[in-house]
């Protein structure tokens, strides 16, 4: 099964999930109202059940209600702050998208000219063709944010970062899960416990690591910034694709080893490939470590390099724009981590054993 | 010549020039080489600075002298040991006699126990409503609710400082309004802005203590449950004399947990009022944070932290301990 499949097949399985739903309650709907009606159902057990539900219901709202304070507010335009009853209160007076078209700005490709020699030869080829826009924002707005550069900043940090950690990572879980070598298990529990200090210890020695890049010249590199990153994602995420390989029965590879294939491609084209659930989470988790520090990259970053939370921080820190404009970046920025943690959240459901400390 | 015969003659020269007992060794610890790297490149930014953290708290460090061209060689760290010199114990004699950083424990400290009887009892009792048998939808709900988690903190952070801002307009301005009082500049009044902290913090957190308390609460043995309501418990002696002990363990954990990560809170304070007003709420990591960077005394910055990580790390070791004592208690 590849990672594709795999993933369209939970996404086709939750739609039909959404979609049956609203059929099965009607009928507990229906079978309670025939219940009461025939006296086998308590009138009043039923009203208790409806009264908890609609309770909790509110309180839930009520809980959320900062998450739902920022979106009304990002839909009021982009002129709209906090001095104003008609832009920040909790019923909204209007829908406005102008602060998302300020956050996000033109929507095009842009034109090139590609010229093409065939060696040789005297021929030249120009390809050109016009800057083509799909969404012109001048046409709503007065100037645009700087989301585009802070976004492009924060894949460029997130890709190396992946590839960094990734180089690292997936060599030593296979080795955890499948190889036996001295001090295996004490690495182990060493990884385990500085999952849950690493963070702390980190912020802890936040001088010091600023005063090292700083005597290397290394602030403000983005390269090295990524590197910090996916060393400091290897602890949990070994320990996290160690116990996903653990759950893959060795059958398989037994049956490799009988064929005569060797320890590495045993470990390639039989391990890698039934790992890949496993492989997507991690990647999922350390993608989200560049998208989302701030402290280190607002240290030793400077105005040009800045990533997205960094430059989220200095919208209301330095520029104090409009709450509008704010609210709407802030939603852009963080509403991509939202869903990957829903999705995410099934794996956990589905028995991602997390105790994978055993053999 | 064909590639594989390259292979095989590189093989070979491998095997006649490396001995076989040490051959024999590379074989066996070969898997250590795949964790190696990654090994490496954590100790490499985790242990190197939090040494040089030890180092620097010895020293007069301030940007003037750490980032000129020290020494080099061995003893210079190889370039990176600049100008300032030893200065012995001074850092933290001087940090130790500073009543502010006597304030910013104190703080911190408060900030710790208050934040985490917060979570836990909020936790505990969401918890509660979110298993109740009288609840329909309750796994839809538990997903819905811990959405706080899966923010970015610096989203969440930056949200609740518009929340609790001065502006007439804003959200809690906007409830106290509602409830009858005049609107208020949050962050201007030492507790006022204490009390914002705790209750972003306890808004960031109870996800976490939501989670490990559902699945300690579906853990409780339904008929001992059964038993007690058949015994004639009512509502509170069964959760006092049933629930409590069954998931003590878990949530205890949690909290130990959730209580470190507190104690090196740094982004609220900094992100709301950088712990205003008058360094008053700088919580412990924040006031070496602002000591180095903000009045350039890097030497005296990594003493407050390196006394923050001991704080931290007795309180770890004690609450660890404690915990197993109380396993001996209550064991069979």
């Amino acid at each position: 099964m590849t990672v594709r499949e795999w993933f369209s097949n939970k996404i086709r399985n939750d739609v039909r999930t959404v979609v049956q739903k609203p059929a099965e309650w009607r009928e507990d709907v229906a079978y309670t109202v025939d219940g009461m009606r025939r006296g086998t159902i308590d009138p009043l057990d039923v009203a208790k059940t409806v009264l908890a539900t609609l309770a909790t219901i509110v309180f839930v709202f009520v809980l959320l209600i900062p998450v739902y304070w920022i979106f009304i507010i990002a839909l009021q335009g982009e002129g709209a702050t906090l001095y104003s009853t008609d832009s920040a209160g909790l019923i909204p007076s209007q829908f406005d998208p102008a602060a998302f078209v300020w956050v996000i700005g033109d929507i095009a490709i842009p034109g090139a000219i590609v010229g093409i020699t065939i060696p040789f030869t005297d021929v030249e080829f120009y390809i050109s063709w016009p800057r083509i826009v799909f969404l012109d924002a001048s046409n709503y707005v007065d100037s645009t944010s700087d989301f585009p550069r802070y976004f492009r900043n924060s894949m460029f940090i997130s890709f190396w970062t992946v590839v960094f950690a990734m180089l690292m990572i997936v060599p030593a879980a296979y080795a955890f899960s499948r190889r036996e070598f001295a001090g295996r298990m004490k690495l182990l529990y060493g990884y385990i416990l500085f999952t849950q200090v690493g963070a702390g210890l980190g912020i802890a020695s936040v001088i010091a690591l600023y005063t090292i890049f700083s005597s290397m010249g290394v602030t403000n590199n983005r390269l090295v910034l990524s590197f910090y990153y996916a060393a400091m994602a290897v602890p949990f995420n070994t320990w996290l694709l160690k116990t996903y390989m653990d759950s893959i029965p060795t059958s398989l590879e037994e049956a490799a080893i009988m064929d005569g294939a060797s320890p590495f491609r045993v470990a390639w084209e039989v391990v890698l490939p039934l790992a890949k659930p496993g492989i997507a989470t991690i990647f999922i988790f350390i993608f989200l470590v560049g998208w989302m520090e701030f402290i280190i990259a607002q240290l030793i970053l400077s105005p040009e390099h800045y990533t997205l939370p960094v430059g989220l921080f200095a919208l209301i820190d330095e520029h104090n724009v409009p709450w509008g404009q704010f609210a709407a970046f802030a939603l852009v920025y963080a509403s991509p981590v939202v869903f990957i943690y829903m999705f995410a959240q099934r794996y956990i459901e589905d028995g991602f054993s997390f105790g994978g400390t055993k053999g | 010549m064909s590639l594989s015969s390259v292979g095989d003659r590189t093989r070979e020269r491998y095997q006649a020039t490396v001995p076989e007992h040490i051959r024999d060794r590379l074989e066996e610890h070969r898997p250590l080489l795949l964790v190696l790297p990654g090994l490496i490149a954590f100790s490499l930014f985790m242990f190197f600075p939090l040494a040089y953290t030890i180092y620097l708290s010895f020293t007069d460090a301030e940007p003037a002298t750490v980032f000129q061209d020290g020494p080099g060689g061995l003893t210079g760290f190889f370039g990176l040991r600049g100008e300032e010199s030893f200065v012995g114990l001074e850092n933290y004699v001087a940090v130790f006699s500073d009543p502010t950083f006597w304030n910013s424990l104190g703080v911190t400290w408060l900030f710790v126990i208050c934040s985490v009887a917060l979570k836990v009892a909020f936790g505990v009792g969401i918890a509660m409503i979110l298993t109740s048998d009288r609840v329909k939808g309750k796994r839809y709900m538990r997903s819905i609710i811990i959405i706080p988690w899966a923010l970015p903190p610096i989203f969440t952070i930056t949200i609740w400082s518009g929340i609790f801002s001065s502006a007439r307009f804003g959200l809690a301005n906007q409830a106290v309004i509602f409830l009858g009082f005049s609107e208020q500049a949050w962050l201007n009044d030492r507790w006022m802005a204490f009390a914002s902290y705790l209750l972003t913090e306890m808004w960031l957190a109870y996800p976490f203590m939501v989670i490990i308390t559902v699945s300690a609460l579906q853990a409780v043995s339904d008929e001992l449950m059964d038993a007690a309501k058949v015994d004639g418990a009512g509502y509170f002696h069964r959760f006092w004399h049933v629930t409590v002990p069954s998931i003590k363990r878990p949530v205890m954990f949690a909290a130990i947990l959730t209580a470190a990560a507190s104690f090196t809170q740094f982004l609220i304070p900094y992100v709301f009022n950088r712990g205003g007003p008058n360094r008053a709420n700088e919580l412990i990591v924040l006031h070496g944070y602002q000591e180095a960077f903000n009045f350039n005394a890097y030497g005296a910055g990594a003493a407050i932290m390196m006394s923050a990580v001991a704080f931290i790390g007795a309180f770890m070791i004690v609450a660890v301990w404690k915990g197993r004592l109380a396993e001996g208690v209550d064991g069979p």
